[in-house]
């Protein structure tokens, strides 16, 4: 019985030091509270600057800014970039940035896992494909309110809201516009001068470019160049949607004979020989890397990789917008900006994702990368006018779409596409069993 | 009549142990049994509800379940079965006396001591099929005429990955099985060379029966640590091409990492009793061991 007392004993000056931790701190807070409301009743005018000055001091906020960068030259961008706002806002914010790995796409489910947990950031890079999750479960801080009353809102075109709200399923804005990135087709233009080719001006005309690109440059009997750089793993969904519309099909429905036929056309390019063998497995980094070795003659991605083709070819790589057949589509690749409910001062968060939607920040950011902007006072400057890159983007804005945002659309992207598309491109399943699966785990 | 005395100090000590237990294990997998009698997708937070076997249900009727299933069985079998033979076998040249032999022990644990996603990148590069050194390689050996896209074929994609996991683990064995032949006496080899046993007769005849224990206890723990794995898989192929390397372990990955995580804890719990009948044959020998 004495042990056991002397085990409670022991247990309850454990506690009792615990609680004198707790509140000592509270007293702590409590005093320069009391210190800073006592002037308030005095109205001289040095009460007033200490005034200000402590209204500037307890206004100072520390903010957590989530964001991904495609390369180390981004991810030095981003960091000057925050630099700078830091130093330049007279608010008193300072922006925390840490980068993430955009893995495939795992950057958003990690984000969402962190802000489950009570922990992530307070503002974050963003992808619209993730909206409805994060929305469904309240963890984004509605923006309606804020755009309103900002004096650049009608720099950024009313469409781009629209696509914001459709986003997140309601009337309501969640999502900040930050810059667009459309896919096109990147090519060699001295290898279509080798097989004498011109810029192909119909989908017809892209596919027959595929087949006269694909060659034997040695003479070794063996294919050393091929006509396309198919992306086959993750993320190859974007460039495959081209193909389906292509032919007349549509994400509304996989299954029509149009979207069929896209399919088809898609998976012979690989049984034909047309794209590296290695195309079931290649992400992005393969198609890059294929790419600018010579491996393929052309590939299909967005600005965001135009500086790294530019170092390695120089004025041997140009772009064109996929072209149209019975249908045109190619996908807007979106980044945008968001605030989190949890975020302790959403006006101080709101100054930084405008700063980086209309100000210095979007500017920056999108001289560096060569993405889309999407400030009309941005989208003037010459830099982004005389970009054959950026020209290419610019021509397919008017026929560029997103996939369906639906609660399956990260893991249809993540795991059913990739798996069902090599399922077909290694001939388990047909194209029409593809598309029968693709349709009926998108829209279950 | 005499008052129980109760002694409570043992009680006191493993207090912190057991405190620290319930929470990081025995919670844990009390609320993963609980969500996989729920609808716990929280891509539809609104429709979380208990249902029963529901998920054990869906499980059995999912295909991809099944393929995973009997991967998962190839998976374990070869891996840890190729790993122990290769083991065994470099732990014997391990155990005999040559010079350099303290490098070559050192040497041969690399693959042990590197961690699983560097494993699993490294080999992807050595996999690649544009640039990878393995085709290098054969092409320069004439054993191939073309690069082979290891990891973008269904057919070769599994046997990449498990290749991979024999050379990572072969060290474990090698190192368990090397201490156990450590500490086999020398006297029975000598009274075995007297009688005129053969090389292979004193393999199975002392060496194998003598470690015995110890072979079985690195199978057992390698059989567990396998089929749990994701890392290596995850980085070489995520299950792909084709579903062609998805696992029960990358299934579970894949499902809770779209959070399905109700789905995804019955397949869990389904593997967890896979694993638990392996330990049962080791479980209950410690059995009859402690009662003779």
């Amino acid at each position: 019985m004495k042990k056991l007392l002397a085990v409670l004993a022991v247990l309850a000056l454990s506690i009792s030091s615990l609680t004198g931790c707790g509140g000592s701190t509270k007293e702590e807070s409590a005093t320069p509270k009391e210190t800073a409301n006592a002037p308030a009743e005095n109205n001289s005018a040095d009460t007033k600057d200490a005034k200000s000055e402590e209204e500037t001091a307890s206004k100072e906020t520390t903010l957590t800014y989530w964001y991904w960068a495609d390369n180390s030259d981004y991810s030095n961008k981003m960091q000057e970039i925050v630099k700078e706002f830091n130093e330049t806002n007279k608010s008193g914010i300072t922006i925390k940035a840490e980068e993430q790995p955009w893995d495939g796409g795992a950057y958003s489910q990690n984000l969402f896992t962190a802000a489950m947990g009570g922990g992530g950031p307070d503002i974050a890079t963003w992808k619209l494909t993730a909206t409805p999750l994060f929305t469904a479960n309240n963890l984004l801080a509605e923006l309606d309110g804020y755009i309103e009353k900002w004096a650049d809102k009608d720099d950024i075109d009313a469409n781009l809201y629209n696509i914001m709200k459709q986003a997140g399923g309601s009337d309501k804005t969640y999502v900040m516009p930050w810059n667009t990135q459309v896919l096109y087709v990147y090519y060699r233009p001295s290898m279509f001068k080798e097989v004498g080719i011109e810029v192909p001006k119909t989908y017809e005309e892209f596919l027959t470019a595929c087949e006269k690109l694909t060659r034997d440059t040695d003479g070794d009997g063996k294919i050393d160049v091929y006509g396309f750089g198919m992306r086959g793993a993750k993320g190859g969904q974007e460039p495959w949607g081209s193909f389906i519309h292509g032919r007349g099909g549509s994400f509304e429905d996989f299954t029509t004979d149009q979207a069929v036929k896209g399919m088809e056309d898609f998976m012979n390019l690989y049984k034909k020989g047309y794209v590296p063998p290695t195309a079931p497995a290649d992400g992005f980094n393969e198609i890059i890397a294929n790419f600018k070795s010579g491996r393929t003659a052309m590939t299909i991605h967005h600005t965001g990789s135009s500086a790294g083709m530019v170092e390695t070819f120089g004025e041997d790589v140009a772009a064109f917008p996929f072209p149209k057949g019975d249908g045109q589509w190619t996908s807007m690749g979106d980044t945008e900006n968001v605030i989190f409910e949890k975020c302790k001062d959403k006006e101080a968060a709101f100054e930084f994702v405008s700063y980086m939607a209309a100000g210095k920040g979007q500017q920056v950011w999108c001289e560096t990368t060569g993405n889309v902007p999407v400030s009309k006072r941005v989208q003037a400057m010459p830099v982004f006018q005389d970009n054959k890159f950026m020209k290419a983007s610019i021509e397919g804005v008017s026929y560029a779409g997103i996939l369906p945002i639906l609660d399956t659309t990260t893991e249809w992207v993540s795991t059913i596409w990739p798996n069902t598309i090599s399922q077909a491109l290694s001939g388990e399943i047909t194209a029409k069993e593809a598309m029968e699966t693709l349709q009926k785990e998108l829209y279950k | 009549m005499r008052s129980r005395k109760i002694n409570i100090t043992p009680y006191f000590l493993v207090a912190p142990a057991f405190l620290i237990m319930l929470g990081v294990v025995f919670v844990p997998v009390a609320k993963a049994i609980l969500m996989s009698f729920q609808n716990y997708d929280l891509r539809r937070p609104n429709s979380l509800k208990f249902i029963g076997i529901g998920n054990f249900i869906e499980i059995f009727h999912d295909p991809l379940f099944w393929d995973a299933f009997v991967r998962t069985l190839l998976w374990v079998g070869f891996g840890v079965g190729l790993q122990f033979l290769f083991g065994f076998i470099l732990a014997l040249i391990l155990n005999q006396k040559f010079s350099g032999r303290g490098i070559v022990r050192a040497v041969s644990l690399i693959p042990w001591c590197t961690p699983g996603v560097l494993i699993g990148l490294m080999w992807r590069w050595i996999y690649d099929g544009n640039y990878g050194v393995l085709n290098d390689i054969l092409i320069r050996l004439h054993i191939i005429d073309e690069k082979v896209p290891f990891l973008a074929q269904t057919n070769t994609a599994f046997p990449s990955v498990i290749a991979t996991i024999v050379w990572q683990g072969i060290p474990f064995f090698a190192l368990m099985i090397l201490a156990g032949l450590q500490g086999v006496s020398q006297e029975m080899y000598e009274a075995a060379d007297v009688d005129g046993a053969s090389r292979f007769q004193k393999l199975f005849k002392i060496t194998v029966p003598s470690i015995k224990n110890t072979i079985f206890i690195t199978l057992l723990l390698r059989i567990i640590w396998v089929a749990n794995s994701v890392d290596l898989i995850m980085n070489m192929t995520e299950g792909g091409p084709a579903y062609s390397t998805q696992t029960l372990s990358i299934y579970i990955f894949n499902k809770a990492n779209v959070l399905n995580m109700g789905y995804a804890a019955a397949i869990s719990l389904i593997l967890t009793l896979m694993l638990s009948l392996a330990a049962v044959p080791y479980l209950r020998k410690r059995f009859k061991e402690e009662k003779v």
